[in-house]
């Protein structure tokens, strides 16, 4: 009774009403208004903002930033946005507002060129014409950072797929890093009869399910992998069914981890010796190091040999990129600093604070292991192949990704899984073709 | 239930002592601006929550629907009911119907059984609170950190595994993540590890407000242990039954996090649930028509069942 009474008294006076209502209005438009008008993008002088979905690596930007603020006179601000699957999609939406961030990292071959269709991005071909007459890009990569034979993306880093190994292990049992196929099985079964497990291969976290695969195939054959990835080969080809019977075998002898292996306990299982040989990005030696192992000395790394000897050898190499907005903020100071990413100078830092190596192959890894590889991959002239992952139109690499992780389980047969991978194929490829047209 | 607000609005109408001061029409004597402006105010009120549902629920939805129906091109174009066929041709997408059926059965029926279990037998008795308090604590955890506890059990490297070896069970340890249908089955079991709080303290209170008259009164009938339970006690948890199921039922069709986090809807998209496909569709695959159709699929299903059950379940008496 008494709150009915109450709702009376307060229909007598509609003003106290109104003030509400005009109070919870005005505070709306407050409110929206102070949402819309984020800064984080705007122009700070001397500076250039860069979008990125690391945020572990917000120091190493700052300080490579202080490199490129000596030459250009700009600085890196960076703003992370952990989650990578919101990063996308923010980046896409703020690419087409007139608040863009002046340069964003972003994956380089098809993710590249899906952003770079859209128009969105600057034709960075000056800065790479460049970068090509200075010696501090390779031609092999040019085609991954472009689209329609301009150049959308400047490599940000430079990674290779290697095998880790704890040198303490191997000394144990009377191994070295194999240099041929069969060194490398050999290693295999002395680790297997040892009680270590010789391979580290997963599928949790999905994209892990591509590294054997790439590693695999084009260790029988670089020239069709790179067929393969460019839709020119098929995934029933002998090649590919020779690489998945290769990846069963292994898995029968029980030579690799559980399919739900987490690579998160990777470098520890490494230190422990539980696992012999981990393949994974060569960024992964930041995580090894950080268990107390030193790189060069308590472990190492090597490139997989190719099945054949006869074979040419290759890499899997793994680059993002930095790309400029068309609508960046600071579009002068974003180009400016994008054309001199790849200075040795900055170099040194970003690949220092990285432990990897830099795109620039005049650029020198501090980190002894990475260095130790370069060296040997410019010398022996090593075919640097691009990651799976970038390497198709995405919705074909999500899918077969997925194919591949169902293999890892056993729940198909190479067989199956190429066909299913091959069908995938012909229809994204198709799909792609007839939006460029 | 729009019977009895009926009922009770001709009842107030028709009383000439109607305790309600608020005339039920505008009396003569009040000024038409006054009444535009109290209309108004009403309005404006009422915008707020009407506004705010419209943009945040509605728009979003009306969106949804019409995406659903252009194909995911580059450049999109009208695809009628293509992203509809894609249950009967995708065989993710069949599988995922097939785990959110397994979902939807697993997560009604061992909270509903377990809960109603627990509650009875925690009802009385001097260990009771404690061990509702453990019953009940997953409940406040949230689906997220659930999951995480639960993959250091179920990886093959996992606790589940090890214990099993442990006590000489070699042949049992398995990728309980790794294969289907296996993979569904165990989280479906992770999960009523942590729901069944909630339908325990629901049951509880269903048992508290049960006359103790009653119960007396089919004592002194003869009826005791069983048949008191079956006969007296569970036709009055009837409300509270009609509760679990009805929220379990549409936590198993929007089953998301668990899922997530312990396999990504993997190996090879074999343990998504629709609303896994959703998001994968949608974010990970880049198929937003698909994803979009996938997601108006999941909503009239949810809001079909929801509606047909509670309709049949729920009286106006609300017994």
């Amino acid at each position: 009774m008494r709150s009915i009474g109450g709702a009376a008294h307060w229909s007598s006076h509609p003003l106290g009403r109104r003030s509400v209502l005009a109070g919870i209005g005005a505070g709306t438009v407050a409110t929206l208004a102070g949402c819309a008008r984020g800064d984080s993008t705007a122009v700070k002088p001397g500076t250039t903002s860069l979008a990125n979905d690391n945020a572990t690596w917000d120091q190493g930007y700052v300080a490579a930033g202080q490199e490129l603020k000596k030459l250009t006179g700009y600085a890196l601000r960076p703003l992370s946005n952990p989650n990578p699957t919101s990063y996308k999609q923010v980046t896409q939406i703020s690419l087409q507002t007139t608040k863009a961030t002046d340069m964003i990292k972003w994956a380089s071959g098809y993710f590249l060129k899906s952003l770079a269709r859209t128009g969105e991005l600057s034709d960075l071909s000056s800065v790479w014409a460049a970068y090509e007459r200075k010696g501090w890009v390779t031609p092999q990569t040019r085609e991954a950072m472009s689209y329609r034979g301009s150049v959308y993306g400047i490599p940000l880093y430079e990674s290779y797929y290697v095998f880790f190994y704890n040198t303490g292990l191997f000394r144990k049992h009377g191994l070295k890093a194999p240099d041929t196929w069969d060194e490398l099985l050999h290693n295999a079964e002395v680790l297997k009869k040892a009680g270590v497990v010789p391979f580290v291969a997963t599928q949790t976290g999905n994209w892990p399910a591509y590294e054997w695969f790439q590693e695999l195939v084009s260790k029988v054959d670089p020239t069709f992998y790179a067929e393969l990835i460019s839709g020119k080969a098929q995934y029933t080809d002998p090649q590919a069914q020779k690489a998945l019977q290769i990846w069963q075998d292994f898995m029968n002898k029980g030579w690799m981890t559980p399919a739900d292996f987490d690579q998160n306990n990777g470098p520890a299982a490494l230190k422990t010796g539980r696992v012999g040989m981990f393949l994974h990005g060569s960024w992964q030696s930041q995580g090894i190091a950080a268990t107390g192992m030193k790189p060069g000395v308590d472990f190492d790394a090597f490139v997989m040999p190719p099945v054949e000897q006869s074979t040419r050898r290759s890499v899997i190499t793994e680059s993002g990129v930095l790309a400029v907005p068309r609508k960046a903020v600071s579009h002068e100071a974003a180009m400016a600093n994008a054309a001199h990413w790849l200075d040795p100078k900055v170099q040194k830092v970003w690949t220092d604070f990285l432990q990897d190596a830099s795109a620039n192959p005049l650029s020198h890894p501090g980190n002894p292991l990475m260095a130790g590889l370069k060296d040997r991959a410019l010398k022996e002239r090593w075919t640097l192949l691009p990651r799976y992952g970038e390497s198709g139109p995405p919705n074909l690499v999500q899918g077969n990704t997925d194919d591949l992780g169902s293999f890892m389980t056993g729940a198909s047969s190479p067989r199956s899984t190429l066909r299913s991978m091959a069908s995938r194929a012909s229809k994204e490829w198709a799909e792609w073709e007839r939006d460029e047209a | 239930m729009s019977s009895s607000v009926d009922q009770r609005r001709s009842v107030f109408a028709a009383s000439p002592s109607s305790p309600d001061p608020r005339p039920v029409r505008p009396t003569p004597g009040q000024r038409p601006g006054r009444r535009i402006r109290e209309k108004l105010a009403t309005a404006g009120f009422l915008a707020p929550a009407v506004l705010l549902v419209s943009a945040l629920l509605l728009l979003p939805f009306a969106s949804t629907v019409y995406r659903s129906f252009f194909d995911d091109r580059r450049i999109s174009g009208f695809a009628g009911l293509d992203n509809y066929a894609l249950f009967l041709s995708d065989p993710a997408l069949t599988r995922s119907i097939q785990n959110t059926l397994m979902w939807v059965v697993g997560t009604v029926a061992l909270p509903l059984l377990l809960g109603l279990a627990i509650a009875v037998l925690t009802h009385t008795g001097g260990w009771s609170r404690v061990a509702r308090l453990v019953v009940v604590l997953p409940y406040a955890l949230s689906g997220s950190a659930v999951a995480v506890v639960w993959n250091f059990v179920l990886t093959t490297d996992g606790a589940a595994n090890q214990m099993l070896k442990a006590f000489g069970l070699d042949s049992l340890a398995q990728g309980w993540l790794l294969e289907w249908p296996g993979n569904t089955l165990v989280m479906i079991a992770a999960n009523t590890w942590q729901s069944a709080g909630v339908a325990v303290i629901l049951f509880l209170v269903g048992l508290q407000t049960i006359p103790p008259e009653t119960l007396e009164a089919a004592s002194l009938d003869g009826a005791a242990g069983w048949r008191k339970f079956w006969y007296v006690v569970l036709p009055q948890l009837r409300t509270v039954s009609v509760i679990v199921v009805g929220t379990s039922l549409v936590n198993g069709l929007k089953s998301f996090d668990l899922i997530w986090v312990l396999t990504q809807g993997g190996p090879g998209r074999a343990s998504e649930t629709l609303a896994v496909s959703m998001y994968q569709e949608t974010f990970l695959a880049l198929h937003p028509g698909a994803g979009a159709a996938v997601a108006v699929v999941l909503t009239t299903i949810v809001l079909v069942a929801s509606w047909l059950y509670l309709r049949r379940q729920l009286t106006p008496k609300g017994n």
